[in-house]
């Protein structure tokens, strides 16, 4: 079938500008044309990065930067659907609670950071509440726009059928904004991944981020790279894990073509 | 008991195919008022009465826009009428009563697209009989039979063609066994020959079930086709103008019946007395 070679076709022409890249890279850096002290050679990082994976040694960090997204990311995302559900349904409650949410979506998270740190210090709580106040807005504004684009004909149906108010937040109404709701979700998990590194930066108490800054502090420069190098595709292994639970969870959405 | 009059010559009525008595519609002078929008009220229903016997077929046709979906809106429950009432056998209607299921336009908007065919039709009744799952199975397979579909019930809604998912969304509605069955146009949106399709299943179904059947529709040959009464409503804010017995004999023939004369006259009748009032010419 074409569709298979185009695919090929498109994975090829997709690794050819970041592969370009990195020989530029390599020889800018081999021949001097940059400080090879800044910026090591692509290959030396890479074998860097492999002996971090080889010994283990990416373990513990990499464990407590997702223990510490996961857990504020999911706090984040469960409040952010339980006052969005309230918002989207409720026209008091979203007038209650727009204003403050309007005023506090648009403020960069890091900014927070000094306030928490006062009130929470350097540590993991710290870390949870920043990364669960930079995922609650996206999943909230999404929530609150699923929940009022839920089709009336639908609601009407289950109540012609005579199902009750439960029933029909269960069996309509959160399936319904479900594409929303993981649309927001996914916005967040960039974001929850971007406000942990900065925490641990930081905060200095380990995890992902604290070993890019650290290494570069003790002019462990491959290092700090190799670490980038596991963060990135921690990055890309997350898009694509919700690519694929979003496509299970609203699999709907995106009927395929006839 | 209630007096049944204008009941369909055809009597199939099995087991299950006796009408229910009590279940007499009638709805009392209803109007209905919305916020327009400079705050004032806008009338959508002036005033309407209508009596429907147990298994009758009505169907009520008027211009776009003329408080049609409205008025069987209000006698669905699904809205409350802001004056007169409307009444299921004894009981006022006041919320969505148990034996009256709204067939709407828009299937693709009525089915739910994250359950299967199956599960689509369960979601008519699951909740109210406390079914076993094979018995909950073996019923979603029959009203799925009924409607040519037997095959269909673990696809989704989406991948099926616009006349299967009216089926579906049929096979759905009668599967919660309703005394009355209100249509919203439900033909509207598939292609001529699948309307003809659907007509003669909705009748085919109509006579082995003897629900009470009102379909309000802007198709007046549609009308003329299914129905026993024809009852003609006037622009907004609506009111019934004429109340017309159609008088075919049943069972009516996709072809034969929309070629006989007494079709064609009462077409003609229909036809002239709307469309004169299209021409925002004289009320009769």
């Amino acid at each position: 079938m074409a569709s298979g070679r185009d695919r090929a076709t498109a994975v090829v022409l997709g690794i050819i500008v970041p592969l370009a890249g990195l020989v530029v890279l390599e020889i800018a850096s081999r021949s001097g044309w940059v400080n090879p002290t800044f910026l090591p050679p692509p290959t030396t990082i890479l074998a860097t990065f492999w002996g971090i994976i080889a010994s283990g040694g990416f373990a513990a960090p990499l464990a407590q930067t997702l223990l510490l997204l996961f857990t504020g990311y999911g706090i984040g995302c469960v409040a952010a659907i339980a006052l969005g559900i309230l918002m989207g349904s409720s026209g008091p409650v979203f007038n209650l609670f727009e204003p403050l949410t309007e005023l506090l979506r648009p403020l960069p998270k890091p900014a927070l950071l000094p306030a928490l740190i006062l009130f929470l210090g350097l540590g993991a709580r710290m870390e949870i509440t920043i990364v669960a106040l930079g995922c609650f807005f996206p999943v909230l504004i999404n929530t609150i726009q699923g929940v009022r684009a839920v089709e009336p004909t639908m609601i009407n149906t289950a109540r012609t059928f005579g199902h009750g108010t439960m029933a029909i937040w269960r069996r309509i109404l959160l399936p319904a904004s479900a594409p929303y709701i993981l649309a927001g979700m996914r916005i967040s998990l960039g974001l929850g991944l971007i406000l942990v590194v900065t925490a641990e930066m930081i905060a200095g108490s380990g995890g992902l981020g604290d070993s890019i800054l650290s290494a570069q502090r003790t002019f462990l420069v491959k290092e700090s790279y190799a670490w980038l190098v596991v963060l990135a595709l921690l990055g890309l292994l997350l898009t694509w894990l919700f690519t694929v639970v979003e496509r299970r969870l609203a699999f709907w959405n995106a009927p395929p073509i006839q | 008991m209630s007096v049944v009059t204008n009941f369909p010559s055809k009597k199939t009525g099995g087991a299950n195919g006796a009408p229910v008595a009590g279940s007499r519609l009638v709805v009392e002078q209803v109007g209905k008022n919305f916020l327009g929008p400079d705050g004032g009220a806008v009338s959508a229903i002036g005033s309407v009465s209508l009596d429907v016997a147990p298994g009758e077929f009505l169907a009520i046709v008027g211009p776009s826009g003329c408080g049609k979906s409205t008025l069987l809106q209000v006698i669905a429950g699904l809205m409350m009428p802001s004056s007169g009432k409307v009444r299921l056998g004894d009981q006022d209607v006041t919320g969505e009563p148990a034996h009256m299921v709204y067939l709407f336009q828009q299937y693709s908007k009525s089915l739910l697209p994250w359950m299967t065919v199956a599960n689509n039709v369960m979601f008519a009744f699951s909740h109210r009989l406390k079914l076993s799952g094979a018995a909950a199975q073996a019923r979603c397979r029959d009203y799925l039979a009924m409607v040519g579909l037997a095959d269909f019930g673990n696809h989704y809604p989406w991948q099926l063609s616009g006349g299967m998912q009216q089926r579906v969304a049929i096979a759905r509605a009668l599967a919660a066994e309703p005394r009355v069955l209100l249509m919203d146009e439900p033909f509207s949106s598939v292609d001529a020959l699948t309307r003809m399709d659907l007509h003669a299943l909705i009748l085919d179904l109509w006579s082995q079930k003897r629900f009470t059947a009102v379909l309000v529709t802007h198709d007046v040959d549609e009308a003329i086709f299914l129905a026993d009464r024809v009852a003609v409503l006037t622009h907004r804010p609506a009111t019934i103008s004429e109340v017309i017995e159609t008088k075919l004999p049943r069972p009516r023939h996709s072809i034969e019946t929309r070629e006989s004369p007494a079709f064609l006259a009462l077409r003609h009748r229909l036809l002239k007395y709307l469309l004169a009032r299209n021409d925002g010419g004289a009320h009769g």
